[in-house]
């Protein structure tokens, strides 16, 4: 039986929306591609193990510490260490903060809506008042200024938020390495569906933040909220960092006085999906620091593709972002095909449509994005 | 032992064209069916180039740590008669005016060697012309008989013109015909004004220190010295005989301009002061006026011009006009303080410029493109040049006069001494300086800042070896800035004595008598 395709569409990314529509991927499916991307996400693994593992210390160890000198150091303070941190030759986890910030900042999802929540206001106080129990000077100031402390616990559990979603894509990343490495995947729509498969495992997971204080455990976000995974961390952050964007300011100059900059934030698209690899390796441009922390963790098939390259090792870090903006189109494409409403390879002509309207919705955002060159 | 500059180069020119340097055994069917030279052999040149240059240097440097800097005359003389009967002597010798301009040629030359393309056609001629153009320089800066540096003087014309009409860029041609035709008329104005000189005073030979022009009708001193003037003019070059120079230098390739800016532009104002203020300072006192307002035409319309172009190489070139101009400026003043301000200007300048042309040639090697539409963004820390970029800050910073750089020192010091004497006009002048921060920021604006321009994303790699010569340089541009005593005491007692004897109007007398004091 012949099924009728819907017709082709005349949207400007017409292109990726009927690759889409007939199982590829955002990125084309060449073995060049595929040692890119599995490589990149295997660093990116290590390094978001890293970020997870400080982001969940941060969270149970460092709330209400307004001066955590050492929340870098994962408890481990000695002066090695110290200056390791100094000379930089280490994680710089001020990426992994730079994420958070802007998933705090632009919202969205349950976690927003929570963290508004007299319940949270509540949760927050009591553990204001047990870790504050005998200080006095922290106890007036809470009085004085009562959303003070009650905004750093938000952040907190911003740490902890992005800090449990990184812990499973972590996984994710490294499990497909592992995979790629024993033959298992051999085609980017692999990727996708193994990095799909990894969402939708996850999906449910439960998102849950608790500190100790004296021995006592003080739930912040109990499970009885019921933040999961997907709808309330991956989804928020994808919009957060792949589009809205923040952690890659300084990429691009807007004049806000111009008004190059639109008033409305979800408008906002500064994200890494439309980040300009270029200006990499500049001074105050984050994602300098995630492809600085990824260079540590190169595969060597991956660090010898580099190596060929015109400039060799010298353009290392725009290299890698130049990968590793492929590699987030692999998982914004597992993001949109995990999220269609029908699947893609439905027969029935409405559910067509509707992942058709679907798809343009993606694309529309994705219009000013680096797709295009990313396929180029 | 000032015989050694010449001929230690002369020698690597000579040793370069004969000396077997082994070719590579390839079996028959692998014979290169052009007649180029290998790589191997051609880097092997360039080393030996390299060594006779840098031996010549080393030399240099060995006679300065011997110069006796409270010495105003000329030092480490030597005299050879060559052809009596036509006046001519082999007659050298090196004060405080021409060490420095001697030292300066030794560095750049080695930088130009040391800069020149490893896969340049034709290398054995090509070194040969370089080191060959290094004796003909240090030749005429040494020479103590107007016919000798006159020799010399034509002597350098020939490689220079071979070097731009062999090695240049597309109009390579018509760039070295029109600076063989401006520098050969320059060539004929300086010799008639060197014969005229010589006759008219009665002189027993070319030799500097038995000319004695005081006796010269005045009217008639003016016209050999608009001679000169107009002779070294061309070669400095001044506005309007400057037209070769621009399309010199952007025909050129880049370790030639780096010898064109840095070195011979200045046989212009040394042959200006030493042949000009010394040998007829009574006419130069009536012609000073005019020089002070000439050298303000050249300084403003060499940086007018250097505005409006969009080739970084020829924005550089025009900026060279511009600057030359202040040392016609101080060299017009007359006073001590100007013609030691003229010295440092023509070293700062020769450093400054030969700096420029280096870093705007790594520029072009590696974008393919001087063209200020074109490039953008090459400070990108990770596929531009940031490290060249850093380099052209300092470079154009020195330019501007930005104090702490060598340029700051030499320009303060030329209007500071020529204030006093012509304000107006240095006032005029330090417009310049001003105009010259403009073209220079357009060219750091629009070549470095920003994003990295879509044409020139893919630039390839930039070794340590492309910023090596120009690190050199830099430092010492720096380090003069600092420290500018460490070059100014070589020619105070020179300069000094120089002008002082001119203000009396004996300077071809007395002068050249206390030599035979020190």
């Amino acid at each position: 039986m012949v099924t009728a395709q819907p017709k082709p569409t005349n949207h400007p990314l017409a292109e990726y929306i009927h690759r889409l529509e007939s199982g590829g991927t955002l990125v084309p499916n060449t073995p060049e591609n595929l040692l890119e991307v599995v490589g990149i996400l295997k660093s990116y693994g290590v390094v978001l193990d890293a970020y997870s593992k400080n982001l969940i210390y941060i969270a149970e160890h460092q709330f209400l510490v307004l001066f955590p000198f050492f929340k870098y150091f994962n408890g481990e303070i000695n002066f090695r260490k110290l200056l390791r941190h100094w000379f930089h030759d280490r994680i710089n986890f001020e990426y992994a903060e730079y994420c958070m910030k802007a998933m705090f900042w632009h919202g969205g999802g349950g976690l927003d809506k929570y963290l508004d929540t007299p319940e949270f206001q509540q949760r927050a106080q009591a553990v204001i008042q047990a870790k504050f129990k005998n200080n006095p000077i922290m106890r007036g100031i809470n009085q004085l200024f009562p959303d003070f402390l009650i905004e750093q616990l938000r952040v907190s559990a911003y740490y902890s938020g992005l800090g449990q979603f990184w812990r499973v894509m972590a996984d994710i990343f490294l499990n497909l390495s592992d995979r790629y490495e024993q033959g298992e995947i051999k085609s980017i729509p692999q990727v996708v569906d193994h990095i799909k498969a990894g969402l939708v495992a996850n999906a449910n997971k439960p998102i849950t933040y608790a500190v100790k204080i004296r021995g006592q455990v003080y739930e912040i976000i109990p499970a009885s909220v019921g933040l999961t995974f997907l709808a309330d961390t991956a989804v928020p952050y994808v919009e957060a960092v792949f589009f809205r964007g923040t952690p890659f300011p300084g990429t691009v100059s807007f004049n806000a006085q111009a008004y190059q900059v639109p008033p409305d934030q979800a408008r906002f698209q500064y994200g890494a999906l439309y980040a300009d690899p270029l200006p990499i390796g500049g001074a105050g441009i984050p994602p300098t620091l995630l492809m600085q922390d990824m260079r540590h963790f190169l595969p060597e098939y991956l660090h010898e593709i580099y190596r060929r390259g015109p400039r060799g090792e010298d353009d290392l870090r725009v290299q890698i972002c130049m990968s590793f903006q492929k590699s987030m189109f692999c998982v914004t494409t597992a993001a949109i095909l995990g999220l269609m409403p029908y699947p893609a390879d439905t027969k029935n002509p409405e559910e067509q449509r509707l992942n058709r309207v679907y798809l343009q919705k993606w694309m529309d955002r994705l219009i000013p994005s680096r797709l295009q060159e990313v396929n180029s | 032992m000032l015989s050694a500059l010449i001929l230690l180069p002369l020698l690597g020119a000579v040793t370069i064209n004969f000396l077997p340097l082994g070719r590579t055994k390839l079996p028959l069917s692998e014979k290169p069916r052009s007649r180029s030279v290998p790589d191997g052999i051609r880097a092997r040149l360039r080393r030996v180039a390299f060594v006779f240059a840098s031996l010549t240097f080393l030399w240099a440097i060995i006679l300065t740590s011997r110069f006796d800097v409270t010495v105003a005359n000329q030092q480490f003389s030597e005299f050879l008669p060559w052809i009596d009967a036509l006046g001519l002597s082999y007659n050298l010798g090196v004060d405080g005016l021409s060490l420095p301009l001697v030292l300066l040629n030794g560095l750049l030359t080695c930088i130009a060697i040391y800069s020149s393309d490893e896969d340049l056609q034709r290398p054995r001629f090509y070194y040969s012309l370089i080191l060959l153009l290094n004796a003909a320089v240090t030749g005429a800066f040494l020479a103590q008989d107007l016919l000798l540096f006159f020799l010399f003087y034509e002597l350098e014309l020939i490689p220079l013109y071979l070097l731009i009409a062999i090695w240049g860029g597309q109009k390579r041609g018509y760039a070295a015909t029109k600076f063989l035709i401006y520098t050969a008329v320059s060539g004929i104005l300086i010799l008639a004004s060197f014969l005229g000189l010589v006759w008219l005073s009665g002189a027993p030979s070319f030799a500097l220190k038995t000319l004695d022009t005081s006796a010269v009708p005045l009217a008639t001193q003016i016209l050999l010295l608009v001679g000169i003037l107009i002779g070294f003019g061309i070669k400095i070059p001044l506005v309007p005989f400057h037209t070769w120079l621009p399309d010199a230098h952007v025909e050129a390739s880049t370790p030639i301009s780096v010898l064109l800016a840095g070195v011979l532009l200045k046989l212009g104002t040394y042959g200006l002061i030493r042949f000009g203020l010394y040998l007829l300072p009574q006419a130069w006192t009536y012609v000073a006026p005019f020089l002070a307002i000439w050298a303000v035409v050249s300084v403003l319309y060499g940086a007018s011009c250097a505005i409006a172009q969009k080739d970084m190489k020829k924005m550089v070139a025009y900026s060279s006009i511009g600057h030359m101009g202040y040392v016609l400026l101080a060299a017009a003043a007359a006073t001590p303080l100007s013609i030691l301000a003229t010295v440092m200007q023509m070293l700062s300048h020769g450093l400054i410029s030969a700096l420029l042309f280096l870093l705007v040639g790594v520029v072009y090697k590696k974008a393919g493109s001087r063209d200020l539409d074109v490039l953008g963004g090459l400070f990108n820390p990770e596929r531009g040049m940031p490290v060249i970029g850093s380099l052209m800050v300092v470079g154009v910073m020195a330019s501007a006069g930005i104090p702490g750089m060598f340029g700051f020192i030499a320009e303060f010091m030329v209007f500071r001494s020529s204030f006093a004497v012509f304000p107006v006009q240095t006032l005029l002048c330090m417009i310049g300086t001003g105009l010259t921060a403009v073209y220079f920021l357009i060219l750091m604006n629009r070549a470095f800042f920003g994003r990295l321009s879509a044409q020139v994303t893919n630039l390839p790699r930039v070794y340590w070896s492309d910023r090596a010569a120009a690190i050199v340089l830099a430092v010492l541009i720096v380090v003069l800035g600092i420290q500018p005593r460490w070059l100014v005491h070589w020619t105070e007692a020179t300069t000094t004595t120089m002008v002082l004897n001119a203000s009396n109007g004996i300077a071809n007398t007395s002068f050249v008598k206390t030599k035979g004091q020190n």
